[in-house]
């Protein structure tokens, strides 16, 4: 039996060394190689949630994240009302008027350039969408005999004005920006359901 | 066989993942994958493509365009910029004393130091740069409280990188470009340059013929080699030229009593030539169109 002890315990004298140790040197390299690993993936997993976009199929890089591409789309301010505007008037305005302003022949007359367009104030071109227009009238200095049917009347007030700034701000034409006030009080000076205008009744009323 | 089962698993599990990672999830990600809507606006992108567009993708196929042209657009920046144009006669120390004053409320207090230091050494000239950076929220907040004040701002997505600088692409290249692509030509080597935006950067169909026929006729200095094969070389009727014939320069004319032709396959690979244009501000790839800054 002390035999056996001997043989299986190392000599008491002997002081235990760095080569001689208790855990052998693989042993160690599994453990520290382990540590690396779920470091890494730590680092791995990190990194993706930040810069991942989650597989997002939105997500492209630079963005990092949908939050990030999020804060690149315009939301309001002055971009945010053209980019309306231009939206609302394609939706609605442009099937007659053109997406380019120009008209159709047959359809409806020209905005681009449009002396009803490029009035000082917005009075009498806010009365068009509001009331509807039948009848003759005059743009660039050719008669257009056609009917329009209320087409804003249906629109809210920021959309109508961010249409009509549009309209007076695209192809070409400068004049000044249409808010949600002059809407409104043009709107409510209608009524509820107004008639459509002649171009003699527009032409009556201040710019 | 003792092993004949861990084998299968083995092998099933291999094919398994590589399944599950290059087939299954890109088809959960982009499978179904439709023309979106362009950002302000209500068209919807990749248009429709023309019979003759899509024939066209067979012939740059077919003739290895894909081997020196690459089909996508790299970006490597963008920012929420928010530019003065027009002080409108207020003094700029005014402006500076004003432009404080502002930034008391949030979203604004926590890039105050950055905005009053981009003007420290401002002189009162105009375009300046107020803001660039990753929020939009203080650019939206900046044009909004600066606006009653009667000075002029332009606001915008600016997007940028070694390719957009090059004129090859206005933003980078997303999934939605390559929709009717069958097969996709991406393209790995830029032996000629990228063809994302050809179709804006040269409108002219006649252009692409001519280039296709003869580089060097257009371009000085251009390694690209001419496919002539996609031209016909016609005797002239009466003397003649057809309507069709190309107009070339005398030293890349045909001898006398020739013209060339181009085949239906050089018209259908210059119409998808034209097709490419990768320019519409998206959802995934927002910027804002100079001409709409402007």
């Amino acid at each position: 039996m002390s035999d056996e002890i001997k043989s299986t315990f190392p000599a008491t004298d002997a002081e235990p060394t760095a080569t001689s140790s208790a855990e052998p040197l693989w042993n160690v390299l599994i453990i520290v190689l382990i540590v690396i690993t779920l470091g890494l993936l730590f680092f791995g997993g990190v990194y993706f949630d930040r810069h991942g976009g989650w597989f997002n199929p939105k997500v492209y890089p630079p963005y990092t994240t949908l939050e990030n591409l999020e804060a690149f789309q315009p939301k309001s301010g002055a971009e945010a009302a053209a980019a309306q505007g231009k939206k609302v008037y394609e939706a609605v305005c442009g099937i007659c008027h053109g997406v380019d302003g120009m008209g159709k022949p047959g359809q409806a007359p020209p905005l681009a350039g449009s002396e009803w367009v490029l009035a000082k104030s917005v009075n009498r071109l806010a009365h068009i969408p509001l009331a509807g227009l039948a009848g003759a009238v005059t743009v660039e200095g050719k008669e257009w005999n056609m009917n329009m049917a209320a087409m804003g009347a249906g629109l809210s007030d920021a959309d109508l004005s961010a249409v009509l700034t549009y309209m007076r701000t695209a192809w070409g034409n400068k004049a000044g920006e249409v808010t949600a006030d002059d809407i409104k009080k043009i709107r409510n000076s209608l009524g509820g359901h107004p008639q459509p205008m002649s171009g003699d009744q527009l032409k009556s009323m201040p710019e | 066989m003792k092993t004949g089962f861990s084998v299968f698993l083995a092998a099933f599990v291999a094919l398994g993942a590589s399944w599950f990672g290059l087939v299954y999830a890109p088809l959960q990600q982009l499978g179904r994958a439709q023309q979106t809507v362009i950002l302000h606006s209500t068209d919807v992108w990749p248009p429709q493509r023309t019979g003759d567009v899509t024939l066209g993708l067979q012939v740059y196929r077919a003739s290895g365009c894909v081997a020196c042209h690459t089909m996508q657009v790299r970006q490597t920046g963008m920012a929420n910029e928010i530019t003065l144009t027009d002080l409108k006669d207020h003094p700029a120390t005014d402006f500076k004393e004003f432009l404080k004053s502002l930034m008391i409320a949030p979203p604004l207090d926590a890039c105050s130091n950055g905005i009053l230091a981009n003007l420290d050494h401002w002189d009162g000239k105009v375009p300046v740069t107020l803001y660039s950076g990753d929020d939009g929220s203080v650019v939206a907040a900046l044009a909004d409280k600066l606006k009653p004040a009667g000075v002029k701002t332009v606001t915008g997505v600016l997007t940028s990188g070694p390719d957009l600088a090059r004129g090859w692409g206005l933003r980078q290249s997303v999934a939605a470009d390559y929709l009717y692509d069958q097969p996709v030509q991406l393209g790995n080597l830029r032996a000629g340059p990228d063809l994302s935006l050809i179709g804006i950067r040269a409108p002219d169909l006649n252009w692409h013929l001519q280039h296709l026929y003869a580089p060097r006729s257009l371009v000085k200095g251009s390694t690209m080699p001419a496919f002539r094969f996609l031209f016909e070389l016609r005797k002239q009727v009466d003397g003649k030229s057809s309507p069709d014939a190309l107009v070339l320069p005398p030293e890349f004319a045909p001898a006398a009593g020739l013209e060339v032709v181009p085949t239906a396959e050089a018209r259908h690979l210059a119409a998808y030539l034209v097709s490419l244009q990768a320019s519409a501000p998206l959802y995934e790839a927002p910027f804002t169109p100079v001409t709409a800054a402007k």
